[in-house]
């Protein structure tokens, strides 16, 4: 069965071509817009917390709203790591990534009783043009394991029925930079 | 016994007009610092103010909307102007969201208030206050530091399940402090949240119509009881305030007597 993946960009592509499951899902990518890093919190505009912040949190919303009434068993939000980590120069960035990882476990909360699971999976932050040179480094220590890292493997998962146990978690998937 | 450990800082608090930040203004005030009452309204700012100027604290009242930009600056300039200095930005404001159910929200119903007074507000504090929390920082040590402080809540860290859009607009808070303490970090100001729970006048409102919540709060608490707002709360604001943390920054601090565990 095909996934319903909602979002824009490289990652959505991914996910669209690679996640298949026996569940109706739906996958949201979540519209962190890392090209769009501000060089300093005095230079952030109203338009720009609106056009980073507001407008693609008010999307998640509809979006998880449309799986609900899609009848959507599982549902998986992707996010950048720097909601967790925070990023210099990408509060309002980071303000939606963590704002909509939340949102994840209320509705894991309101949901679970009609049998819908809700998780989150946290990428490295370059999958949304986020900077670590500018946004300064996820984690203390450098990533455990080297070569490139999909998330098209634990999203298959989280679509599946065998994950029907698993709700209102985060899964960072980012070869063990974030622990 | 008071140490006035924030003599001559200058202290803003948002939402101070009741319950936690009220709670938070009166500790700060108590430990020296001149507060500025920023109240939505003056029928709730004003009495606080005489409440602290009445025990010999130093305070005003100025009425200020949060989730309007230009409300904000003018608070911070006006606060400027009258004291000559920012040292302290507390941003305790908040608009509160009343429960519903996640697929039937509406978003000017049930998030923009939220939003407004929670995330943009944040981001609204931390512009006007910047230059004057890096001003700060910048003399000599014990007689300054630049301090932002978010009030967050418990729910923004675990999600609601009673009103599921408030914890995204608490858990936005915790990000842009750690953003900002990452980008601030260079001017030595430090940026924090606390994430209460606490015998506010909504909560307590609410203990009286649901004598059943309350007892479902303390038998959960390992304390046994909610937060006073500003012996317990206050006083946690009071060290984030101070010299006495200047070496904490990015954190959040849940103060709930032990409700929540899972940081």
């Amino acid at each position: 069965m095909s996934v319903n993946v909602l979002g824009r960009g490289k990652l959505a592509d991914l996910l669209r071509d690679g996640v298949h499951s026996d569940t109706r899902s739906a996958v949201i990518v979540v519209a962190v817009e890392g090209d769009q890093s501000i060089s300093s919190i005095a230079q952030l505009t109203d338009a720009q917390i609106d056009e980073i912040f507001e407008q693609p949190m008010q999307r998640v919303i509809g979006a998880l709203q449309e799986a609900h009434s899609m009848n959507c068993e599982r549902i998986v939000v992707v996010v950048p790591t720097t909601g967790m980590s925070g990023g210099a120069c990408y509060a309002p960035q980071a303000a939606l990534a963590e704002s909509a990882r939340i949102l994840v476990k209320s509705a894991a909360r309101q949901w679970g009783v009609s049998g819908i699971t809700v998780n989150a999976v946290a990428v490295e932050p370059h999958w949304f043009a986020i900077d670590p040179s500018v946004s300064g480094p996820v984690a203390i220590a450098p990533r455990s394991l080297s070569g490139d890292v999909s998330p098209v493997g634990i999203v298959n998962w989280l679509c599946s029925a065998t994950s029907g146990d698993v709700t209102g978690q985060t899964i960072v998937c980012d070869g063990g930079l974030w622990m | 016994m008071s140490s006035r450990r924030l003599e001559n800082r200058v202290a803003i608090v948002t939402g101070a007009g009741q319950g936690v930040g009220e709670g938070i203004a009166r500790r700060l005030a108590q430990e020296g610092a001149t507060v500025v009452i920023a109240a939505r309204r003056a029928e709730t700012g004003e009495p606080v103010v005489e409440s602290i100027r009445s025990v010999g604290g130093r305070a005003v009242c100025i009425v200020t909307d949060v989730s309007v930009s230009e409300s904000v600056d003018a608070c911070v300039a006006n606060s400027v102007q009258q004291f000559g200095r920012l040292d302290i930005m507390v941003h305790n404001a908040f608009m509160g969201g009343i429960p519903h159910k996640l697929e039937k929200a509406q978003i000017e119903k049930h998030w923009t208030s939220m939003s407004r007074t929670g995330v943009w507000a944040s981001l609204f504090c931390a512009r006007a206050a910047m230059p004057h929390l890096v001003a700060s920082s910048a003399r000599p040590k014990g007689e300054g530091g630049g301090r932002l402080i978010l009030i967050t809540s418990p729910s923004g860290v675990e999600g609601s399940a009673n009103i599921p859009l408030y914890s995204p607009a608490k858990a936005a808070q915790r990000a842009i402090a750690k953003s900002l303490a990452r980008e601030w970090g260079e001017f030595g100001i430090t940026v924090n949240c606390i994430g209460p729970v606490a015998g506010s006048p909504a909560l307590l409102t609410a203990f009286d119509r649901n004598p059943a919540l309350q007892q479902a709060i303390e038998a959960r608490t390992p304390l046994g009881r909610v937060g006073d707002i500003t012996d317990d709360i206050g006083s946690v604001a009071l060290f984030l305030a101070s010299d006495d943390s200047s070496f904490v920054t990015g954190q959040t601090i849940i103060c709930d007597g032990g409700s929540f565990l899972g940081l």
